[in-house]
């Protein structure tokens, strides 16, 4: 074997290229081998236990609940997990190294979500298209479609940042649709619905997909200017007024969803958005430290003037109080009924059926966190909370392993928005901070919320593949 | 259904929800722990920065090895190989191959357990490390899980330190900032050394 040292640091000028005869030997023997999916292959051994314990939670409400098993609910839930396995095979044919762990996930959280509506449903004497539990199974089933049609469309998220001005448009379009007349419908003081028909939608939720990408596909280009230059202020440098430009934007939009729409979440979770993928593209915390100061001064600006907020704040921090809770508007009844849900789960839950989650405004939806506790008890929401912390976590992996920066950027921004929307809303039922009405990702009743989310977990699928790329060589001793 | 097999039944399940979690972070255990380390032979373990390539002339053939290509490549003997011209070589690869000015595209291990291999630069950033997630997986006693990686920054690569145990060495000097890294010059990560080349 020549040495390798026979490569000397100027080679000779005339062959430019010396082609020794062992780069040609590697060139001319490259084998094609057919790999196995072993990705997939985990991914199927998880999936069959997650359809597994859905079955189980539907059949332990239906026990409990009246004694018996009933096929219907069961035929329906079936159909869904035949359109999961469909979402499986898709995978192997387009997507065979995307992350194993995110659809077992996210089939356990969506299925525990719909046990637990259906549980509701029962005690309200629902049944058929009335139940929010059959209209949840229909939405699942179109968001898991949803979620095919991306992961087979979408063969590279590259193409993603070329759309990326299209994606700020529809974001926008998306964020101001509730605002205009005819379609736009206020639900529980918020204006974030559009109506059409018998259907209503929250076109907010689709609206964080399509910024998230936005974001990524800007900062991308826009880092540089951002993170290069800027003033130096006791140990942190923060950025130039120039080029606040940006932050400004955001932050004013996210007060105008404040303010118009009066949803505090939204705002909330569309700052954080933008915040943090700012972070990850620049590297600097004084853009961080800015955007908290600049929300907090926001938000107590919006707690001195907008009043639902300052009955938000004070339901949040005086729930307790007879005062609060037996207002006519902004009451803390809700809150503290999810409370009561929670204390009377205690640690293990009063099981499946046997608690009385219905007694809490909103209990399928906003509350179903607290529904959830109350019936599996801390060690179930637990569980819960520790399958989104997998979920998330999968979404930065994916993020850290990006061989591009879009694709990385877009993998950390769309897995965060996850996890910031669990925390909002999970840190408002638990008083943690002030209650929003935001959806649990996966498990809340809702439509609009349950096809952003598959659409996220299609899109985090898509960008694991891709970056996924089995090793180029494995130097072993 | 008595109250007692609902109480069982219900147990039963938060028992069946937590160990769905724990099969999840079982599967992804390589991820918290870091990936399992190959022993090295005692032989090997003796020198473990060779000063020059100790590979041996013909290895032995591995069986589980994850790539057959790999393996089979330093072993044949390079004197039998058939030693074609390299004109037509070329016109297989690229017609200017070689001509163009610009990044690198080759990474050639210099010395090591795998000297001699060389693989196709990625279009922006390879990473290096045990972790079986890096572009190029390094797998000995002196390797961090995320090493360091390559990243091509306007028209060069640069190598970045991923506060790696024991260090990247760029031509001998430990790297600890982003660093370009020349034509030909030896980055060495555990036992192995790589220069890239155009």
């Amino acid at each position: 074997m020549p040495a390798p040292t026979s490569w000397s640091p100027n080679p000779p000028p005339a062959p430019s290229y010396d082609a020794g005869p062992r780069s040609t030997f590697t060139n001319t023997i490259r084998l094609k081998l057919r790999v196995p999916a072993r990705l997939r292959n985990l991914e199927l051994a998880l999936l069959v236990p997650a359809l597994g314990i859905v079955a189980f939670a539907l059949v332990l409400v239906q026990l409990a609940t009246s004694g018996k098993t009933d096929a219907g609910i069961l035929t329906l839930a079936g159909l869904l997990a035949l359109l999961v396995l469909a979402m499986h095979v898709a995978m192997r044919l387009v997507a065979p190294n995307a992350d194993p762990l995110i659809l077992p996930i996210i089939t356990v959280l969506n299925g525990l979500g719909i046990a637990e509506i259906y549980r509701i449903d029962i005690s309200a004497k629902l049944s058929g298209w009335e139940s929010a539990g059959v209209r949840q199974i229909a939405w699942t089933a179109m968001a898991i479609v949803i979620a095919i049609v991306v992961i087979v469309l979408i063969r590279n998220h590259r193409v993603l940042q070329r759309y990326r001005y299209i994606a700020m448009f529809s974001g926008i379009l998306l964020l101001i649709l509730p605002m205009l007349p005819l379609i736009g419908t206020t639900i529980n003081g918020a204006r974030v619905w559009i109506s059409v028909g018998p259907f209503s939608f929250q076109p907010g939720e689709l609206g964080k997909v399509a910024l998230a990408i936005f974001f990524a596909g800007y900062l991308v280009t826009a880092r540089d200017s951002l993170s290069m230059v800027g003033r130096k202020v006791l140990w942190m440098t923060f950025p130039r007024a120039r080029d606040l430009g940006p932050i400004l934007v955001v932050f004013a939009a996210s007060m105008a969803v404040l303010i118009f729409q009066k949803d505090l979440g939204t705002s909330l979770l569309y700052f954080g958005l933008f915040l943090v993928m700012l972070y990850v593209a620049t590297g600097r915390a004084s853009w961080v430290v800015l955007g908290v100061g600049m929300f907090l001064v926001g938000a107590y600006v919006a707690f001195t003037t907008l009043s639902y907020v300052t009955g938000r704040v004070n339901s949040w921090l005086d729930a307790f109080s007879n005062a609060n809770y037996t207002a006519q508007v902004n009451s803390s009844y809700q809150i503290v009924q999810g409370i009561f849900g929670l204390a009377h789960g205690g640690l293990i839950g009063t099981g499946l059926g046997l608690g009385q989650p219905y007694r809490t405004p909103l209990a399928r939806s906003d509350f179903i966190f607290s529904s959830l506790g109350e019936e599996l008890g801390l060690v179930g929401i637990f569980a819960i909370l520790a399958l989104y912390l997998l979920f998330v976590s999968r979404g930065f992996r994916i993020g850290f392993a990006g061989e591009d920066d879009f694709g990385r950027l877009l993998g950390v921004g769309l897995a965060f928005v996850v996890g910031l929307q669990v925390f909002i809303v999970i840190g408002g039922v638990t008083r943690v901070i002030p209650l929003t009405g935001l959806t649990t990702p996966f498990l809340a009743a809702g439509g609009s919320s349950l096809v952003a989310n598959w659409i996220i977990a299609a899109l985090l699928l898509r960008l694991s593949d891709t970056v996924r790329t089995t090793p180029r060589l494995v130097v072993e001793p | 259904m008595s109250a007692l097999t609902l109480l069982i039944l219900r147990l039963a399940f938060l028992a069946v929800l937590w160990a769905f979690v724990f099969a999840v972070v079982y599967a992804l255990r390589s991820d918290l722990f870091g990936q399992r380390v190959r022993r090295q032979t005692a032989e090997q373990a003796s020198s473990p920065f060779p000063t020059a390539p100790v590979a041996p002339l013909a290895p032995t053939p591995r069986v589980a090895a994850p790539a057959p290509a790999a393996v089979t490549v330093p072993s044949i003997p390079l004197a039998a190989a058939p030693a074609p011209p390299t004109e037509p070589i070329r016109s297989t690869l690229s017609p200017s191959f070689g001509e163009r000015p610009g990044p690198a595209r080759r990474l050639v291990i210099t010395s090591g357990p795998k000297e001699g291999l060389e693989i196709e630069l990625p279009s922006e950033q390879l990473a290096i490390g045990r972790s079986s997630e890096s572009g190029l997986v390094i797998r000995d006693d002196y390797t961090s899980t995320h090493h360091a990686r390559l990243m091509l920054w306007n028209d060069g690569w640069v190598v970045q330190d991923l506060d790696s145990t024991n260090g990247t060495f760029l031509d001998g000097v430990r790297v600890t900032l982003p660093t370009p890294v020349p034509l030909n010059t030896p980055v060495t990560i555990g036992t192995t050394t790589f220069e890239l080349r155009r």
